[in-house]
């Protein structure tokens, strides 16, 4: 019976089992030698600069003598492509004083934020001889990667591009260099170009500084200019202006199919735990930065079980109303592409609105945007009463025609930090290279791309408009974008973002729960608001309440 | 004269044509529900985003003009050459471990099915009582490789002595139950040790660290998928074998194994889909080199959003070897065992 | 180390139809000289040696970490990582505290019909009680192990039925799990039986078939997970002209739990029927012919060829299937992640994304504290599963 298989068979069969088990040991010993270039492409992901150079049309441009802005210019020729480096770019005279360093620069995967870091990275390269590798991650991760790494000292990486907002959880172990000797004695740098809110709050923890700001972030309103202005309506200035434009345009049609009075990402998850504070901190903070948004300053006791609070919950159920059906779901990319494909009157975003909304690839609304510092109240918090009343000077000091602007700086911005861990010629050449990326010639270039997620943080960009005109931005588009900017950033009002220890816990846990459950209809208005101010006395309580109060009191103080 | 089962046309179910027309209907019904998807995915990967953002257009050059963007930037652009790094990683790395965790897993199944095991309740008491000792000396400041062979000294020094004493066992059961229970707890809570685990033999970022977890993550499923088809061979051609001489290995390789050719194919397929696939693990035991193709898909997902036309593109370069894998396999899956022809 | 008989049988199933009554194991050992010898006595550790060593480095280690991180809080400060033990807080926190109504849900009053349901479960396990107490293989522990499992499912749908079928009431993350897992087992197991009992049929194009019903198993769990995001989405998904067409423009799936529950149980069950299938149908072709050609003789339709031949013949491979997909299914992750982030507000979120969120945000002793409740959860049922199905398994053959 057994001879029905033949005898051949088995045969061949345990030769090919054989022949497998050898091709397996070759893989395994190829895999052993730990050296995957053996089968895979060379590891460094910096692109060569002649491939990118074709997609970014611009690099030919930086030299302001340019007038064409065609893409052939750089796409013909390598060799201008890294003639970037303006004069002033160059951390040190000698060249090639980093040869033979090679630095790991960690993020999260673009082309947002690593594209400018990988295109600039050869030319980074060929001043200074640093290897640059610019590794990247998911970005829902990219926190615990650092943390993990860092905290078990593993170390792969000598430098990140990070949220400031982190810093709290990375600045305590002491992960993070401070850099304040670093930026004093780098005159390259051209350090108090950089708006004071990025240099003061955002890339300083405790009176240091640990990071450099790479790219500004706060939030502004956006609507369609051509929209409102056929329908006789100002931008709106305060949320209840907000609402009825929003209204007046819900289902219309506004050139490109039915569409929606407003758009804001409402999705569990994403960044709708920012989006309830740009309404309630317009009610919650009107005495200035230092005042603070978040907690009471004596009692570390959540600002949440008041009246304001209560407003801005409602307020931001009922924009709802007059949105996109599937708007708990939508998160800030799909908001922007609604708005850049002309589906909304209005939007509320950080500054990419501003850029995508040029590019054709991106955008319909081109030259239809009009872009206004965020809407107010007139109705501020009297903090010992819980009750809102009515501005005024005493009330509302920074009130512009009665109404209270808190323009909200949420997330930081991305910045460049460097390891402490790392061995220190490869700390040195991470911090140059992170000083190069923040150079007026390097930057001022960066933040009008809106593929490179950079918006404007220096003075210099703010004040200069013709590389906004270069990306084509019309004049008064240009000085109606910047112009709000530049407002948002220099109000003396504007809002921190909650940077004590274990923030994330906070925002994206307690608060972001919270809101999905109020706008699922699972929580009422009022026990949205008790939950919150349980769960967030809760962490504090085992965190320590003085030691959270310190931080809280500490990361406000910092400000002039 | 031996009938061959399932030899490749015959099949005792010869439908009427009533029952293969409507056969064909509902097979055709879930093929249009599985295809569609991948449809979408073919189609978004030729649009730019304002496309994707304007509203579902369906076909090509009749409602919208398709553009080779995506594929480009994927494949020839700024992605480049991490796309292709991740590839090869992602090839190496589910093949080796695939291939490993078969062998080893179809031996132990095939252990559980033939051998008789009677682990002692005292062994594993004393075992697990010489891991917690060993975790204790290493959070204590012991250098953790003096405190593993302490631990396995202590251990077998106790069961020599002390074990015997107790006889209460369990069985071939227990032992199966409690392989598949590994991939019970959700890979998140584990993440951490099995990093540190990893980070203390040096063997971070690189593709061996990936090889070796995906083959302890796969061993139950190989082990107990494999048990029942082992099971299913007959016992009187091993016995034959081993009364002309053979020994266990030998009747393992050349007798078990080719009869459940069916079953170790389907296996390897699963194992080579979850090591394929999988994201937890190859995104905390990877940093810079050993990166595989999940965590570019993942990746996708900026903070402006996902990037469909992208995530499309890579979705679509992940699944054709794998496909094509699929094809190649299936035969083998169909061809059925040869036991009836022994019969009689 | 003793040595046993390399050929006595003791498989899981007893009374194989493939053994012959009265066969004795044949002792082969004397045969065999020297080192063959001692390599043929160690063979039974030289088989299972290597997976179990493998499985127990990874296995132990870090579950034991892990349970002990689940009963602490750690935290990052100067020097590394701060682990402060601090007893049951977290799973107090789970299951009394603040997390109660996120893990178990908020329960309002219980209508006519989960009376019902609760009595019909009752009933039920009243019935297999008694059955088990006239059973041949009754013992005191199986009593009382049987006893506290009749309990505990009970506690289960008690639960179930107050959170879910009124108003007030909705489901926490644990019931959600279980809604995922048993509603999803149940589609993908039915459909990829059909689909191979389909294919095992002689119709031309039947390879066609099969290599494409295997395709949604083999997209990464992310990748799927996103695709049916771009798929279900609203604005630009493919649907969206049907649901317009049907009227439902203005409503949405993610506004309505059901619904968005729905979404992810289909998103699953696209996904992993392959799975069902394809070991489904390597069991059909394995099938011996000879007695399905004897009842085709005899004239069974093909009804009854089914239920009284293949569908006992399928059990084992069946039983196995799921409880595998079963430990797979309660670990669901990617679909609710992407498609809602667990919403809206928490009617997606099932056990394992809670512990994903809370991992992410550092809170590694919750997060491990939830992931140890899942394993609570799984294991008792796949014991119980594993127990129900051994017995009626040993009886039906």
């Amino acid at each position: 019976m057994l001879r029905g298989l033949t005898r051949s068979k088995l045969r061949n069969k345990r030769n090919a089992t054989g022949l497998l088990l050898l091709a397996i040991m070759c893989q395994l010993v190829l895999a052993a030698c730990g050296d995957p270039t053996a089968t895979t492409i060379p590891a460094t992901t910096t692109a060569a600069p002649a491939t990118t150079a074709a997609a970014t049309t611009t690099t030919a441009a930086a030299t302001t003598t340019v007038a064409a802005t065609t893409t052939t210019a750089a796409a013909t020729t390598t060799a201008v492509a890294t003639t970037t480096a303006a004069p002033t770019a160059v951390p040190t005279t000698a060249s090639l004083q980093f040869q033979g360093t090679e630095i790991n620069i960690l993020t999260f995967t673009g082309p947002q934020i690593a594209e400018p870091l990988q295109r600039r990275g050869p030319d980074f390269t060929k001043l200074t001889g640093a290897k640059v590798n610019i590794i990247t991650v998911p970005f829902s991760d990219l926190y615990q990667k650092i943390l993990i790494d860092a905290s078990t000292k593993t170390n792969s990486y000598t430098g990140y591009v990070l949220a400031p907002q982190w810093m709290p959880d990375f600045v305590t172990p002491g992960y993070l260099e401070d850099l304040t000797a670093r930026i004093k004695a780098d005159k390259a740098l051209q350090w108090d170009d950089v708006q004071a809110f990025f240099r003061d709050f955002s890339s300083s923890y405790q009176g240091k500084n640990y990071t450099i700001p790479l790219d500004g972030d706060f939030h502004v309103a956006y609507y369609r200019t051509d929209v409102l202005e056929k329908a006789g309506m100002k931008p709106p200035e305060t949320w209840q202006d907000y609402l009825n434009i929003a209204k007046a345009f819900q289902g219309k049609d506004m050139g490109f199919g039915p569409g929606y009075g407003s758009c804001i990402s409402k999705k569990r998850g994403a960044q709708a735990f920012w989006f309830i504070y740009d309404i309630a901190a317009s009610m919650i903070q009107s005495q200035g930065t230092a005042q603070g948004t978040f907690f009471d300053q004596d009692t570390m006791k959540p600002l949440v079980n008041n009246e304001a609070f209560a407003a801005a919950l409602d307020l931001y159920k009922e924009t709802t109303k007059y949105g996109p059906p599937d708007e708990l779901n939508l998160d800030v990319g799909d908001t922007r592409g609604l708005f850049d494909t002309g589906k909304c009157a209005l939007s509320l975003d950080w500054g990419d609105i501003g850029t995508l909304a040029l590019d054709p690839a991106t955008s319909k609304v081109k030259d239809k945007v009009g872009t206004i510092i965020l809407p107010g109240s007139d109705q501020v918090l009297d903090r010992a009463t819980g009750k809102l009343v009515k501005c005024d000077t005493k009330t509302c000091p920074y009130a512009t025609n009665g109404v209270n602007h808190a323009p909200f700086a949420a997330f930081g911005g991305w910045s460049g930090a460097v390891n402490a861990a790392a061995p220190s010629k490869a700390k040195d050449a991470a911090y140059a290279f992170l000083s190069y990326m923040n150079q007026p010639a390097q930057s001022n270039e960066d933040v009008t791309l809106g593929k490179t997620g950079f918006n404007p943080y220096r003075t210099s960009q703010f004040k200069n408009l013709d590389p906004w005109k270069k990306i084509g931005m019309s004049d008064t588009a240009a000085a109606n974008y910047l112009g709000a900017l530049a407002n948002s950033l220099n109000s003396p009002n504007v809002v921190l973002d909650l940077r004590i220890p274990q923030n994330q816990k906070y925002q994206q846990v307690v608060l972001d729960t919270a809101i999905a459950q109020f706008l699922a209809g699972e929580l009422t208005r009022d026990q949205t608001m008790k939950q919150i101010n349980d769960g967030w006395e809760e962490i504090t309580n085992e965190i320590g309440r003085d030691k959270q109060l310190a931080s809280y009191k500490a990361t406000l103080g910092v400000v002039k | 004269m031996r009938k061959r089962l399932f030899a490749k046309n015959y099949s005792p179910f010869k439908p009427s044509p009533l029952a293969a027309a409507l056969s064909y209907l509902a097979l055709g019904f879930w093929a249009l529900v599985v295809l569609f998807p991948i449809f979408w995915l073919v189609v978004t990967s030729f649009k730019t985003p304002i496309q994707v953002d304007t509203g579902p257009f369906y076909l090509p050059y009749i409602d919208f003009q398709p553009t080779l963007d995506s594929w480009h930037y994927i494949l020839l652009g700024d992605l480049q050459n991490d796309t292709f790094r991740n590839y090869g990683n992602t090839i190496v790395v589910a093949l080796t471990s695939s291939i490993i965790v078969l062998f080893m897993g179809s031996a132990a199944a095939y252990a559980l099915v033939r051998f008789n095991y009677q682990p002692r309740y005292a062994t594993i008491g004393l075992f697990i009582v010489c891991v917690g000792l060993s975790i204790v000396a290493v959070l204590n400041g012991v250098p953790w490789q003096l405190a593993i062979v302490a631990a396995l000294v202590i251990f077998f020094l106790l069961w020599q002595t002390i074990g015997r004493r107790f006889k209460a066992a369990l069985s071939n059961n227990d032992i199966a139950f409690w392989l598949i229970s590994q991939r019970m707890l959700p890979p998140i809570a584990t993440i951490i040790p099995i990093y540190v685990l990893f980070q203390q033999v040096g063997l971070l970022d690189t593709q061996i660290a990936l090889i070796i977890a995906y083959i302890a993550s796969n061993l139950p499923i190989v082990i107990w998928l494999m048990r029942d088809y082992f099971q299913n061979v007959p016992l009187e051609l091993e016995e034959g074998a081993a009364i002309d001489g053979a020994s266990r290995y030998r009747i393992f390789t050349s007798i078990v194994l080719p009869l459940s050719v069916p079953g170790l194919v389907a296996t390897f397929l699963f194992v080579l889909v979850f090591a394929w696939n999988e994201y937890l693990l190859a995104l905390f035991l990877s940093s810079a080199k050993a990166q595989t193709l999940p965590l570019i898909v993942a990746a996708q997902n900026a903070t402006r959003g996902p990037q469909w036309w992208y995530m499309s593109v890579l979705i679509l370069i992940m699944i054709i070897p794998v496909i094509i894998m699929a094809i190649a396999l299936e035969r083998f899956i169909a061809r059925g065992l040869l036991v009836g022809a022994v019969k009689g | 180390m003793s040595r046993r008989e390399p050929l006595q049988v003791k498989t899981s199933v007893q009374g194989s139809p493939l053994i012959e009554e009265g066969l004795e194991p044949i002792p082969t050992t004397s045969r065999l000289r020297g080192v063959a010898a001692r390599t043929e006595g160690v063979a039974n550790a030289v088989f299972i040696g290597p997976a179990i060593v493998v499985v127990l480095m990874f296995a132990i280690f870090p579950l034991i970490v892990s349970l002990y991180i689940s009963m602490s809080r750690m935290s990052f400060v100067a020097g590394g990582i701060d682990i402060k033990f601090i007893g049951f807080d977290n799973y107090n926190k789970l299951l009394f505290g603040s997390q109660k109504t996120h893990l178990l849900g908020l329960s309002s009053d219980v209508p006519p019909l989960g009376w019902v349901l609760l009595a019909g479960a009752a009933g039920l396990l009243g019935w297999g009680l008694l059955r088990y107490i006239q059973a041949k293989y009754f013992s005191i522990g199986g009593l009382i192990g049987r006893g506290v499992a009749t309990v505990i499912v009970l506690a289960g749908v008690w639960l179930l039925v107050q959170t879910t079928l009124q108003a007030p009431g909705r489901p926490g993350t644990l019931s959600i799990t279980l809604i995922y897992v048993f509603a999803g087992i149940t589609f993908q197991y039915f459909i990829g039986l059909g689909l191979a009992l389909l294919l095992v049929q002689k119709l031309p194009g039947r390879r066609f078939f099969r290599v494409i019903f295997l395709i949604p198993m083999m997209i990464t769990p992310v990748g799927v997970a996103y695709m049916f995001r771009m798929l279900t989405d609203f604005g630009k998904g493919p649907f969206t002209p049907i649901w317009k067409g049907f009227g439902l423009g203005n409503v949405s799936w993610v506004s309505d739990p059901w619904l968005a529950r729905l979404a992810v149980i289909i998103g699953d069950v696209w996904q992993w029927t392959p799975f069902m299938f394809i070991v489904l149908l390597a069991g059909l072709e394995g099938l011996p012919v000879e007695p399905l050609e004897a009842a085709v003789v005899d004239g069974a339709n093909r009804l009854q060829i089914f239920r009284y031949i293949t569908w006992h013949a399928l059990l084992p491979v069946s039983t196995t299937l799921i409880l595998i997909r079963m430990i797979e299914a309660f670990k669901i992750v990617d679909l609710p992640n992407v498609l809602t982030n667990g919403g809206p507000g928490t009617a997606t979120e099932s056990l394992t994304l809670h512990s994903f969120i809370a991992w992410r945000t550092l809170d590694l002793g919750g997060s491990a504290a939830v992931a140890y409740l899942l394993l609570l959860v799984v294991t008792f049922l796949g014991t119980a599963y594993v127990n129900l199905i051994r017995h009626r398994a040993v009886e039906a053959l």
